[in-house]
């Protein structure tokens, strides 16, 4: 979609998983809190049945866009379309919309499913539904036990199955991993795949950037309240151009083949270890039976060649980096960083590599 | 979707420590202020005017125990509306309902109408753990106790249960709206009942005339069937005023303002 077309309304029909739809969709959305502005004419797609993941550094606006979008906060500025219905009518879409905002928060003396039952009450969901989203994630018996002899992980669970209770359409989840050790984390990555199998839109924000990488296909990232993202993980990490990673002999067939793959044009590199036979180069991996042809031609011999993909740790810290140099370049003005349709950096880079 | 909003907030309020802590304090107060009063009843009339044994066996004895118990009573209905509407700011539960229930104004009215509903249950329990605490200070100070079971007796402790009630819930409602305005239960707690109780006494005792339109006053003024400063029904009629004014405050900042707890 280009960024006039955009311009004109958001678009959103939530249709079935695959299709180009939005679940959310947003334009100009701006929250000024006094005289700070928390988020700055976010336009933000998120497509109909996709896992999102929504990133940024702390305090760049995530959860204060999380909570416009719940309508817990009102936008200072701009507009929105939620599972088809305005931003302002939050009454409307709510119903089908479960939501963990800031880490699980319950009455410390009732139990999990005593607190699932306050919420499955005041929504007119039927009850039979706080067992059974119980069951879901896991809680079991413990279920029955009050929530301040919960550990971390299972706070977590319930808060997961409290955005359950309905039967969302959409699912959104702040920080959904905080504070889990790695097999809590590794059942939550298994139960956000199982929800996007259901047909679930899942909308997560999450300070780690590698689970992010695991689950989501698509990805917005947001620096001081500015979108300077949203795609695919493929396509920002494809951004970033792949290297080869080469390993020789010898410490002097490592300086030749430098030598040959700066001569055709390939930016190359010795890296790493003390005895320099690592090269990075420049290239993708279909151009690895070439370069291993003409290393051979000249009688070099490659113990090692591999392809490295960038990961989105690093994309991440190369788009924000890219996005602090242009906002100091234009003076640091409030939007001075918009482009087009805001994308900076990798992703520009990317559409002009295409 | 009142009546959702209603029944969710009994969910929270079945904690059997919410229960044991209110319904106790509650009776506490009640039975204590009976027992005080009958027990401290003289035998003769002194020139301050104090509660005799005699007029304790009247129709209406029963009933001047229980009433003494107004203000205590209020200051315990503040504390437990302000702490069930200021935690759900404190705890940060209050997301979690306003995404379940985002009509702000009807999730308010729902657990106002059943913080109320549990208030004048605890009142009601009170005040039968009091009668047989009367009866039993009524036996033990040899006070007759026939003309308390008459239709007369039964006709005034009526009438006081439903002073007490109104007062309370009265309280109850000065509670919410602090804990909502406030957003914090400690806070609210701590400058509603310093407000109520201490202050609002130091400017009646230093101000003639402010008992009459001083909140917690009036409230009073209504448990006790009226004063001589603030008669019943011009108590009634400013209290309710001063709450139809507040509550609709409080339920315009609750709807408009950003909750970021």
């Amino acid at each position: 979609m280009s960024a006039a077309a955009l311009a004109t309304e958001p678009v959103v029909q939530v249709t079935g998983r695959g299709s180009d739809s939005y679940a959310v969709s947003t334009l100009g959305l701006t929250k000024r809190f006094g005289k700070r502005l928390a988020v700055d004419g976010l336009d933000l797609r998120i497509p109909a049945g996709s896992i999102t993941g929504f990133v940024g550094p702390n305090g760049a606006g995530k959860t204060t866009t999380i909570r416009m979008l719940l309508g817990l906060i009102r936008p200072s500025a701009g507009r929105g379309r939620v599972l088809g219905h305005p931003l302002g009518d939050s009454r409307a879409y709510l119903p089908r919309v479960g939501a963990l905002i800031e880490g699980p928060t319950f009455y410390p003396t009732l139990s999990g499913r005593e607190n699932l039952m306050v919420l499955a009450r005041l929504g007119r969901i039927n009850t039979k539904r706080v067992d059974m989203v119980i069951e879901r994630v896991g809680l079991g018996v413990r279920g029955l036990d009050p929530f301040r002899t919960y550990s971390l992980g299972m706070r977590q669970r319930l808060g997961i199955g409290a955005a359950l209770l309905p039967g969302p359409e959409l699912l959104v989840l702040d920080e959904p991993t905080n504070g889990l050790d790695p097999h809590g984390i590794a059942e939550i990555r298994a139960m956000l795949r199982s929800f996007a199998d259901d047909g679930m839109t899942v909308f997560v924000s999450s300070h780690l950037l590698a689970e992010i990488q695991q689950i989501c296909e698509h990805l917005v990232v947001i620096e001081a309240g500015r979108l300077i993202f949203q795609g695919g993980v493929e396509e920002l990490l494809a951004a970033r151009a792949p290297e080869l990673i080469v390993r020789t002999e010898s410490q002097q067939d490592a300086r030749n083949l430098l030598r040959l793959v700066n001569r055709i044009g390939r930016s190359a590199r010795i890296v790493g270890d003390e005895e320099g036979t690592t090269l990075e180069i420049g290239a993708d991996c279909n151009w690895a039976g070439e370069l291993n042809r003409l290393a051979m031609g000249e009688g070099i011999t490659l113990v090692h060649l591999a392809e490295r993909r960038s990961t989105l740790e690093e994309a991440f810290f190369e788009i924000t980096r890219n996005s602090r140099q242009e906002t100091a370049c234009n003076g640091d003005a409030p939007g001075a960083a918009r482009g087009s349709d805001r994308f900076s950096g990798a992703r520009r880079r990317s559409a002009g590599r295409s | 979707m009142i009546w959702s909003a209603f029944a969710s907030e009994w969910v929270k309020m079945r904690r059997r420590r919410l229960w044991y802590g209110s319904y106790g304090a509650i009776t506490g107060v009640v039975m204590m202020t009976t027992i005080v009063t009958i027990a401290g009843a003289l035998h003769r009339p002194d020139a301050r005017g104090e509660l005799t044994l005699a007029q304790l066996a009247h129709a209406s004895g029963l009933s001047q125990g229980l009433t003494q118990s107004g203000v205590l009573l209020g200051a315990v209905s503040f504390s437990i509306a302000a702490f069930q509407f200021g935690g759900e700011f404190a705890h940060g539960t209050l997301r979690n309902l306003l995404v379940r229930q985002p009509r702000r104004s009807v999730l308010m009215a729902g657990k106002c109408l059943a913080v109320l509903t549990f208030l004048i249950g605890a009142v009601v329990a009170a005040t039968m753990v009091a009668i047989c605490a009367a009866f039993v200070m009524a036996h033990l100070r040899g006070i007759p106790t026939g003309a308390w079971t008459s239709g007369v007796g039964m006709g005034d402790l009526g009438i006081l249960l439903g002073d007490l009630t109104i007062s309370a819930c009265g309280f109850a409602i000065i509670g919410m709206i602090a804990g909502v305005l406030l957003r914090s239960s400690v806070i609210a707690i701590a400058a509603g009942l310093a407000v109520l109780l201490p202050i609002e006494t130091i400017l009646t005792d230093a101000i003639p005339g402010t008992g009459r339109w001083l909140p917690a006053q009036l409230l009073e003024s209504i448990a006790q069937g009226g004063s001589s400063a603030a008669p019943f029904s011009a108590a009634l009629i400013t209290v309710s005023a001063y709450l139809l004014g507040a509550v609709l405050i409080a339920m315009l900042v609750f709807v408009r303002q950003d909750v970021t707890a």
